[in-house]
């Protein structure tokens, strides 16, 4: 019991410690998510290193690169003698963090998975940088356009649709993701939503299956969506014209800029009327 | 071929200690930091410190240590394969001891979350793999202890074929992440070399090769023939048996951390074969020595070419080590015309 008492006042100690940290100075960070958000908030001085994935985005231009999102190089991380790594906790950068740990280097961990997600690591991550206000703003503009879009959408009628990462094989976005939120938000039912995993692999017959009446087409294929889904006249959404090219990054990146990308997915999904009406409301 | 006598063993082995020294000390100076000689000196010297220690000492000192011991692991297994089956083409990946392995890695990075079993879980299972897949060939092949080379080759084809399979289909089963990672295992990369876990990798490694290394004589026979061997008073059935599990402890050492790294149990036996003779007293302990450092050369490659991105190694052995051998075969060919 004893023991317990300790521990949690020693966690309470730390959590205080890490409160008053100073900001991290020298961070590095292995996930374009996470990149986009520091730079988001102002952060680009204190970025010294990011994978190759973040230093394509605009603004990361410039910027020491260290390797891939599943081999990173750990001598070029280290070599820029970071006070902060930022990562996510997924299974190919769990043994480089506990390698960068073993170096005594601070590593943060966010999983930007589900929009409320998002939103925390934005606030966890503007707090290691010293720039708290800039990520309370962001949250906050965020909630507000995602509560403005909710009411806007709330008595118009339900849309049966997905949101296509991939299309061959086919990947869409899954129950529990900032995407299928969004799609929420907008009176869009995911019907991806029943399967399992976050962002599944399904067959083309399940689609054609589920007959949806929206097709939401972020994949990075060079074909345009209305031409690519044309070859399966059956579909709804082909027969309704409810095929829409979502730009690749805006709604598939858990990024620092959700209300935009629910902007986009909303002039897809309700017309670019319904969006402008809510873009109008954001000034 | 010249007669192997003890100083024509010691120069060789002395030659090939030194390529091993050069690549190991080229390994440790280059790296994509860009760190400059005279500060890896001072590190070495113990007169500095800071990010450029922890560099040299927990990054490439424990990367190059991995490369030599995973090379001297694979070559000496070809040798070995290679002589007890009396087949050219034998080596770890041919009889399936390494697709067994990447099979019990690759399951538990796939379905191991699930079970609640973390990464740490992937060098054993890996190992596990190894093991299983030689068993279920000396199970199969060999009912009365007795192993064809014919049927264990099979064996070991069918049982790839199975892995792969397997592979595949954990692959397809996993997520977008975890297919990534299968992938980088299944070209083979030595960048998960945690210091702890090249100490236990190098240890197995240590072992596999002290239990070969008194064969030569053994193999020499055993690569004449099962019969004549017996003739001469070779035990083999045990010392194939011994063979076996000693190579595949260093099979299981190797791929549990590399991955599939490919080509270095196949190039490095037969080029030595070429230049040295068939002399098993010399090439295994030669197989060792010059499989490390030609490990060490293509990891140290794959660290430096790219600058802050990595190769993944097992695609630089198979680039350098396939023309290298033809290169070989077609010189060694020319001359005895």
């Amino acid at each position: 019991m004893r023991g317990k008492a300790a521990l949690f006042v020693l966690s309470i100690a730390l959590l205080g410690a890490a409160a008053a940290a100073e900001p991290a100075r020298r961070v590095v960070s292995l996930n374009p998510s996470l990149t986009a958000i520091a730079l988001a908030l102002g952060a680009r001085e204190q970025l010294v290193g990011v994978d190759d994935y973040s230093a394509r985005a605009p603004g990361a231009g410039g910027l020491p690169t260290v390797g891939g999102l599943y081999d990173p190089s750990l001598e070029a991380v280290i070599a820029l003698a970071p006070d902060l790594v930022v990562l996510v906790p997924s299974a190919e950068q769990r043994g480089f963090r506990e390698r960068l740990e073993t170096l005594d280097v601070p590593c943060l961990a966010l999983d930007p998975v589900s929009f409320d997600d998002v939103l925390t690591a934005i606030a966890t991550l503007g707090a290691r940088l010293g720039r708290e206000r800039a990520a309370t703003a962001r949250v906050d503009a965020i909630r507000r356009t995602r509560a403005r879009a909710a009411a806007a959408a709330r008595p118009l009628p339900a849309l049966r649709g997905v949101l296509v990462l991939q299309r061959d094989p086919l990947f869409v976005a899954g129950a529990g993701t900032f995407v299928d939120d969004m799609l929420r938000t907008l009176g869009v039912e995911n019907l991806a939503a029943a399967q399992p995993g976050l962002w599944p692999r399904l067959a083309r017959e399940w689609l054609l299956a589920a007959s949806p009446e929206l097709i939401l087409d972020a994949s990075p294929g060079s074909e345009p969506a209305a031409s690519y889904w044309a070859r399966w006249p059956s579909l709804p959404a082909v027969n309704g014209q409810a095929v829409f090219d979502i730009p690749e990054g805006v709604s598939t990146l858990p990024g620092p800029d959700l209300d935009e990308a629910l902007l986009v997915l909303a002039a897809a999904a309700r017309g670019p009327a319904f969006a402008a009406a809510l873009r109008a409301e954001a000034r | 071929m010249r007669r192997l006598t003890p100083l024509r063993l010691a120069a060789t082995l002395g030659a090939l200690a030194l390529l091993l020294a050069l690549t190991l000390a080229l390994g440790v100076a280059v790296g994509p930091s860009g760190l400059a000689l005279c500060e890896v000196w001072d590190v070495l010297a113990g007169r500095s410190g800071g990010a450029a220690a922890d560099i040299v000492l927990s990054v490439r000192l424990p990367r190059v240590g991995l490369a030599a011991a995973v090379g001297a692991a694979l070559a000496v297994a070809g040798v070995v394969f290679q002589a007890l089956l009396r087949n050219p083409l034998a080596d770890p990946y041919v009889l399936g001891v390494s697709g067994g392995a990447a099979l019990g890695g690759i399951a538990v990075l796939t379905l191991g979350g699930a079970a609640g079993l973390g990464y740490a879980a992937v060098p054993p299972a890996a190992f596990a793999g190894a093991l299983g897949a030689l068993l279920l060939l000396l199970a199969v092949a060999g009912p009365a202890g007795r192993l064809s080379p014919t049927s264990l080759l099979l064996v070991g084809v069918v049982f790839n074929a199975f892995a792969s399979a397997a592979i595949v289909f954990l692959a397809s089963l996993a997520g977008l992440a975890e297919g990534a990672q299968v992938f980088l295992w299944l070209i083979g990369s030595l960048a998960d070399a945690r210091p702890a876990l090249v100490a236990s990798v190098a240890g197995c490694v240590a072992a596999g090769l002290l239990a070969v290394v008194p064969f030569g004589r053994a193999l020499d026979l055993l690569a004449l023939g099962e019969e004549s061997a017996s003739l001469l008073g070779i035990d083999t059935k045990r010392v194939r048996l011994w063979l076996l599990l000693a190579s595949s402890l260093l099979v299981g050492a190797a791929v549990s951390v590399a991955g599939l790294v490919g080509f270095v149990g196949l190039v490095v036996p037969h080029a030595l074969r070429l230049l040295l003779g068939p002399d098993h007293r010399l090439l295994v302990p030669a197989s060792a020595l010059a499989g490390a450092a030609f490990l060490v050369g293509c990891d140290t490659l794959a660290r430096t070419l790219l600058g802050g991105r990595e190769l993944p190694v097992g695609a630089l052995t198979a680039l350098a080590g396939g023309p290298f051998f033809l290169l070989l075969l077609r010189r060694t060919q020319a001359l005895r015309r």
